[in-house]
């Protein structure tokens, strides 16, 4: 059995690989998101650049689903990658209750910097990401394909 | 390690100089600490202003935006702010989202007091 991907080569379903991650939704608890990322990144082959860039990557993803606010939940982060060398993330926030304002995040103001800013990083270190709400769930994902080194 | 970032103001020799050495990760849990601080030592009015991060592993978007904050609020108040950067991926970050050509970048706080 087989995915396949528009241009790309068929992909054997025995070459793909997940890690999930569930995390309360916390800034505090973010480092575990950047930290599984390292992993992940270092498992897929990318490269020492590329790993760093990937927890950069994996960090302003969560922050995207943090600024949706919840006032209690979860991120859940599917890491999925094949022997190619593409890596992809899926962020979905679940929140346990109502949504509501983040108070542990800079103000308004700096928020809507940061958020630019956050746009600009994923726009250069990542290969393609987005966002999305599907039946009122927030979505962020992320594509990085490995780059071999030359030599 | 989980969100250790670590703070401490240094008292400059030289008058109008206020100095923050900054530590860890700075992130969206630990920036607004970096913000309080920054916000109080701008309330010094200092001519300059040096963010020493040359041991700082980790910074996002929110801690870029803290210090964005930071350099047009010591501006308008007629001073300048100077970040201390060596580590090559903190160099990379603010070369991509062009904040480079929005702060004093320099590599070692000796260079930083000099006019």
């Amino acid at each position: 059995m087989t995915n396949t991907t528009s241009g790309r080569a068929p992909v054997d379903v025995n070459d793909v690989h997940r890690v999930e991650l569930s995390i309360p939704a916390d800034p505090q608890m973010l480092f575990l998101a950047r930290m599984t990322a390292a992993a992940v990144a270092a498992r897929a082959e990318l490269n020492y650049e590329q790993v760093e860039d990937l927890r950069l990557a994996i960090d302003e993803l969560c922050i995207t689903l943090l600024h949706f606010g919840v006032s209690a939940g979860q991120i859940a982060l599917l890491f999925q990658w094949d022997s190619e060398g593409t890596l992809d993330v899926v962020g979905t926030l679940v929140p346990d209750g109502e949504p509501s304002t983040n108070g542990n995040a800079p103000g308004k103001t700096g928020r809507s910097l940061s958020a630019e800013l956050s746009q600009r990083i994923l726009d250069s270190l990542v290969d393609d990401h987005g966002s999305d709400v599907i039946d009122g769930v927030h979505r962020a994902w992320l594509r990085v394909r490995r780059q071999e080194l030359s030599v | 390690m989980p969100n250790d970032a670590f703070f401490e103001v240094t008292d400059s020799e030289q008058p109008g100089v206020a100095a923050l050495d900054v530590r860890g990760e700075i992130d969206v849990a630990t920036s607004p600490e970096l913000q309080e601080i920054l916000v109080e030592l701008i309330g010094r009015e200092p001519e300059l202003l040096i963010v020493n991060l040359t041991d700082v592993t980790f910074i996002d978007s929110t801690g870029l935006g803290v210090l964005v904050g930071a350099v047009r609020d010591v501006r308008a108040a007629g001073g300048d702010l100077r970040l201390v950067v060596t580590e090559p991926h903190i160099i990379k970050l603010l070369e991509l989202t062009g904040l480079d050509e929005v702060f004093s970048v320099v590599s070692n706080t000796s260079d930083a007091v000099r006019p």
